[in-house]
C-alpha cells in the first residue's frame, strides 16, 4: 500500500479524501494558486508513483523542484527506514536551495502508530529538513506542510538564494502577470521493501 | 508542463534509456523493465515518429507478458492522444477503466483527451467526416451506375 502522496496532494488541491486509492501510475499533476505575503504564487505539484518499478524514470521530475515532500507512513515502519535512500535521491538530483519538506502521513491511525513523532523529528532536524505529521484522511496539517513548503521556496527567492533566471531551479516569474510566480516541487515516497503491491 | 499530455521528456533521459535498450537489444535480452522505461520515455518525446516507437513497444508488452497491464493501457492512452489518435487513445482509456472504474488518474487523463478534442474542433470534424463518407459513397455508387448504362 502507498504511503499517500496521492491523497495528500487530492487533498490540498480538491480538499476531499480518496478512501480506496489505487496506485499511481508514472507521474500525476496537480496545480493550485495560493497567496503568499500578497503575490498570487502558482504552485506546480508533481505526484510520483513510489512503486519501485518507476523509480528510475520519477527521478528526473526532480531536477526542475524548487521544493520536495518526503512522506512517509507513520504506521508502517519500513516506509520510514527508507528516508535516508530517498533523502540522498533527492540530495542529488536538486540543487542545495530546493526546500524538503518531510511529512509523517496517516496521524488519525493513532493506534496502529509504528514510528514516534520525536525520531522522525531528530531525523528531520538531523539533516535539515522541515517536518510535520499530517493525515490526507482528516485534512489535519495537510494545508500547512504545503503552505510552508511554498513560503519557504518564496523566503529563499527573496534572498537571493534562488535565482529566478536560472533554468533548474524550478521557478518560472511572469512579468506579463505581475506577481506571479509558479513554484515546482515534488512529491515522493518511501515505499516499504521492494514494491509492496497490495490493493 | 502543465499536464500528461504536453509533459515531454529530456532528450538527456532519452538517450540514457535508449541506450540501455539498445545495450540489452544488442546482448539479445530485453527486459521488460528496460523496453517499459524506453517506451515511457518515447510516448513522452516531441517527435510523432519516437510516439510511435514507444507505441509499438507497449503493444508489445502489452500483448506478451502478464505482468502491469494497466500500466501499459496508461501510456497507450496518452501515446495516441499526444500523436491525435483520439479514438484509440479513448478506447484504451475505456479498456482501462473497464477493469478499475473508479480510477481517478485515468478518468482525468479521459477529460484532457476530451477537452483536447474539443479545443481542436475534433468533435464536431468527426461528425462532419461522416457526413463526408456518406456522400462519397452516394457518389461511389451513382458513378457505378452510370457505368452501367
Ligand atoms: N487512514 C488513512 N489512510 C490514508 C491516508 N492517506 C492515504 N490513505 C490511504 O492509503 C492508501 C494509499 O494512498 P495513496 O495516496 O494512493 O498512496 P501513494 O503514496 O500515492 O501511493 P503510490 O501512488 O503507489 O506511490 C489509500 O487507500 C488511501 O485511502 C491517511 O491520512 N489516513
Ligand atoms: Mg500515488
Amino acid at each position: 500500500m502507498g504511503v499517500g502522496k496521492s491523497c495528500l496532494l487530492h487533498q490540498f488541491t480538491e480538499k476531499k479524501f480518496m478512501a480506496d486509492c489505487p496506485h499511481t501510475i508514472g507521474v500525476e499533476f496537480g496545480t493550485r494558486i495560493i497567496e503568499v505575503a500578497g503575490q498570487k504564487i502558482k504552485l506546480q505539484i508533481w505526484d510520483t508513483a513510489g512503486q519501485e518499478r518507476f523509480r528510475a524514470v520519477t527521478r528526473s521530475y526532480y531536477r526542475g523542484a524548487a521544493g520536495a515532500l518526503m512522506v512517509y507512513d507513520i504506521t508502517r515502519r519500513s516506509t520510514y527506514n527508507h528516508l535516508s535512500s530517498w533523502l540522498t535521491d533527492t540530495r542529488n538530483l536538486t540543487n542545495p536551495s530546493t526546500v524538503i519538506f518531510l511529512i509523517g502521513n496517516k496521524s488519525d491511525l493513532e493506534g496502529q502508530r509504528d514510528v514516534t513523532y520525536e525520531e522522525a523529528k531528530q531525523f528531520a532536524d538531523e539533516h535539515g529538513l522541515m517536518f510535520v505529521e499530517a493525515s490526507a484522511k482528516t485534512g489535519h496539517n495537510v494545508e500547512e506542510a504545503f503552505l510552508e513548503t511554498a513560503k519557504k521556496i518564496f523566503q529563499s527567492i527573496q534572498d537571493g538564494r534562488l535565482d529566478l533566471n536560472a533554468a533548474e531551479s524550478g521557478v518560472q516569474h511572469n512579468p506579463s502577470q505581475p506577481g506571479r510566480t509558479s513554484l515546482q516541487g515534488v512529491s515522493n515516497e518511501q515505499q516499504g521493501g521492494k514494491d509492496s503491491c497490495s490493493c | 508542463m502543465e499536464d500528461v499530455l504536453n509533459d515531454v521528456v529530456s532528450s538527456e533521459d532519452l538517450k540514457k534509456f535508449e541506450s540501455v535498450y539498445h545495450e540489452q537489444l544488442r546482448a539479445s535480452h530485453v527486459t521488460q523493465k528496460a523496453q517499459f522505461e524506453y517506451a515511457w520515455c518515447l510516448v513522452r518525446s516531441k517527435y510523432s515518429a519516437d510516439i510511435r516507437k514507444g507505441i509499438l513497444l507497449l503493444e508489445d508488452l502489452y500483448n506478451n507478458y502478464d505482468t502491469e497491464k494497466r500500466d501499459c493501457l496508461y501510456y497507450l492512452a496518452i501515446g495516441n492522444a499526444r500523436i491525435k489518435e483520439y479514438s484509440k487513445a479513448l478506447s484504451y482509456v475505456r479498456s482501462f477503466l473497464q477493469i478499475e472504474p473508479a480510477n481517478v488518474q485515468v478518468q482525468q487523463l479521459e477529460t484532457l483527451i476530451k477537452k483536447k478534442m474539443e479545443k481542436e474542433g475534433l468533435v464536431g470534424m468527426a461528425v462532419a467526416g461522416g457526413v463526408i463518407i456518406g456522400i462519397a459513397s452516394i457518389l461511389g455508387l451513382g458513378i457505378a451506375m452510370a457505368k452501367k448504362n
